[in-house]
């Protein structure tokens, strides 16, 4: 146990060091404070990457440590995005109409320009009133509150109904599947109140910040993504690395067994899930100021899929794995799709790659999960446990003919 | 002796199958007490009852000096008042130090939020060291609980059973399995806990049953078909039809 505990505290801080290596390095080659090597775009992608390492962080805590494979984390991710991009809107409008409208001869009565701020915001799904969910939209502090509250309410009204029922495994995953896509689908709608289609836009313009350049803004986003990605890596660290850790294992193992010892499996599970739901939000939060647009199709239920490749392909039941999954698929994958790859021409055949990137990942998926369980993080743990015992997947118990690993785990 | 637990006219089927049929039983504090029972005889459902995984359709099950009814109420809060179940097969947590298994186990305040916050005390160390030892393992208390031998396993689970500390102990065929060695070690185990507390082994090795000499009820087709000594029992002419006749 204590050697454990030791191994868990170096990894964290091995993790940690990689990391603030890797944002000063970026932070130096950067256009804003260094060479520029690294265009203000690709900046982009790497503070984007770095909260889709935080979602997969908090995909790991559900599935690789508690069991439950939730394919529709992207519907609290996404939420997350639309509470913040609620704020980014509206204060963005307001500034915007505040300086047309101060050209005028007569000043504006707030009513004014309230109408107007609305007639920008929803002119495009051919309304100008206010829906009631924008009630708090000119509050930073209150939508930043709602980028938690919001995902953290859906999680505890699906999670109450779902874990009380005891729906398990593959009927839970299509439960969350269909969750996200009602949602998806509710915002597709022109009246749901957040646009439609339409998505919230130009969230990359940061009200106040007008005369910062997006060069210096990227990076700033970058390094609020690499200190929240440090906080909710330690957060999760110490929350699977104690008796808590202990028993949301004893779940995914064995849940009867948990109950028999006691264990209110259900709050548990309603504990985690809320709780990992509160980190994707955050997650989305930091993730589309960067983008810049949000859209209903970020929610679609692929999306959700996606994650939990990511953190198949870099090792369930690790941290580390989750984040080494999410940064190398997702980089890869924008790699791929983006057409900065040429095309492969085969005699009579081109394959072209953005077609084919899906095809390459999933044949991925399929030899990692049945070549190395444990994902890209397992490769650590085999050099690891090869050092440290040297019995890696050896004979498992003491005396010839007891169980072996593969058996045992049956 | 006043009892402990009392089952009273309890019946559940599956599919039309009475898989318990009206049964009854009671048992004291302390108390050691054996049932057999062919196969399907309903000795897990009758367990299953017990513990809350299954609801019975007709009788109740009163618990404890203040006779509450165990029917309706969750497998957690059910363990929480004090009834441990030992499985058929060991389950243990196998990917999970022996220690984390013990530490997991002993009994304490099992909401989230404290388990959270839970600190481990100089008392949980000092109980984990002696539960070790008495179930022989306290040379190992690193390893994964999945290294370990089939019997040590079944150690292990009775052990975790110990630091709950029930008031009640459900075993499920304790010594399927094990080497003549062991089985003395599981017998030794079984009769220093119900020394404090109360103990159902459900068992079909007749052997392992006398060397516990203990009453003994015998579940036939959902109900009680005998009860008392082995001896009494074994020379009971239904018995021998059902069970031993075989």
């Amino acid at each position: 146990m204590k050697s454990t505990k030791i191994l868990n505290k170096n990894s964290s801080l091995i993790f940690l060091l990689i990391l603030l290596g890797f944002t000063i390095l970026v932070t130096f080659t950067s256009e804003a404070f260094g060479s520029g090597f690294i265009s203000t775009s690709f900046l982009k992608v790497l503070g984007k990457t770095l909260c889709l390492a935080i979602v997969a962080i908090a995909m790991d805590l559900v599935w690789g440590y508690t069991g439950i494979l939730s394919l529709g984390h992207f519907a609290f991710f996404g939420l997350g995005g639309y509470m913040i991009g609620m704020w980014l809107m509206y204060e963005r409008t307001r500034e915007i109409v505040q300086t047309s409208l101060s050209e005028a001869t007569i000043p504006p009565t707030p009513d004014e320009v309230i109408d107007a701020i609305g007639n920008q915001i929803f002119g495009v799904v051919g309304s100008s009133d206010f829906p009631i969910i924008w009630i708090f939209s000119n509050s930073l502090f209150m939508q930043l509150a709602l980028v938690i509250l919001v995902p953290c309410f859906l999680a505890f009204i699906f999670g109450w109904l779902a874990f009380r029922s005891r729906v398990t495994g593959v009927y839970l995953s299509i439960l969350t599947q269909a969750m996200t896509l009602a949602l998806a689908l509710y915002l597709f709608q022109n009246d749901s109140g957040l646009r439609g289609n339409n998505g919230l836009s130009g969230l990359q313009n940061i009200p106040g910040m007008d005369k910062i350049n997006q060069s210096f803004i990227s990076i700033y986003f970058f390094w609020a993504s690499a200190c929240a990605l440090a906080f909710f890596y330690l957060v999760a660290d110490w929350l699977v690395s104690g008796k808590f850790g202990s028993v949301l294992k004893g779940i995914r193992d064995d849940e009867s067994r948990i109950r028999f010892l006691g264990y209110p499996v259900e709050n548990y599970k309603l504990f985690i899930f809320i709780f990992s739901a509160g980190i994707a939000g955050i997650a989305g939060a930091l993730y589309y100021p960067q983008a810049g647009i949000i859209n209903p199709a970020e929610l679609a239920p692929i999306a959700s899929i996606y994650l939990a490749v990511w953190v198949a392909i870099g090792g369930r039941g690790k941290l580390y794995g989750a984040v080494i999954g999410a940064v190398f698929v997702s980089l890869v994958s924008s790699r791929f799709t983006s057409g900065q790859i040429p095309d492969l021409n085969i005699g009579n055949y081109t394959i072209a790659w953005v077609d084919w990137w899906l095809v390459i990942l999933g044949i991925t998926f399929v030899l990692v999960t049945i070549f190395t369980p444990k994902g890209l993080g397992g490769l650590v743990d085999l050099f690891h446990k090869g050092k440290i015992t040297g019995r890696y997947d050896r004979d498992f118990g003491p005396e010839q003919g007891s169980l072996r690993k593969k058996e045992a785990s049956k | 002796m006043s009892s402990l637990l009392e089952v009273s006219g309890i019946s559940v089927s599956f599919d039309g199958f009475k898989a318990i049929n009206n049964l009854s039983f009671s048992i004291g504090n302390p108390e050691l007490r054996a049932i057999i029972g062919p196969n399907g005889a309903g000795k897990t459902t009758f367990m299953d009852i017990i513990t809350g995984k299954t609801k019975p359709e007709a009788g109740y099950v009163k618990w404890g000096e203040k006779n509450i009814n165990l029917i309706g109420l969750s497998e957690a809060k059910i363990a929480q008042l004090g009834v441990g179940r030992k499985f058929q097969k060991p389950t243990v947590f196998e990917e999970q130090s022996i220690r984390s298994n013990l530490l997991m186990s002993i009994k304490k305040n099992r909401n989230p939020f404290s388990v959270l916050y839970s600190k481990t005390t100089i008392e949980d160390e000092e109980k984990i060291t002696s539960i070790l030892d008495e179930i022989g393992l306290s040379q190992q208390t690193k390893r994964a609980a999945g290294e370990l031998s089939h019997g040590q396993k079944q150690w292990l689970e009775i052990g975790m059973l110990l630091a709950q500390e029930p008031q009640l102990l459900l075993v499920d065929e304790p010594a399927a399995g094990m080497s003549p060695f062991e089985r003395e070690h599981t017998t030794e185990l079984l009769l220093e806990a119900a020394k404090t507390r109360a103990v159902v082994v459900v068992e079909h090795d007749i052997e392992f049953i006398r060397r516990l000499n203990c009453r003994v009820t015998v579940l036939h087709e959902g109900s009680v078909l005998a009860e008392g000594s082995l001896d009494h029992v074994t020379s009971n002419q239904d018995v021998i039809d059902v069970y031993l006749g075989r």
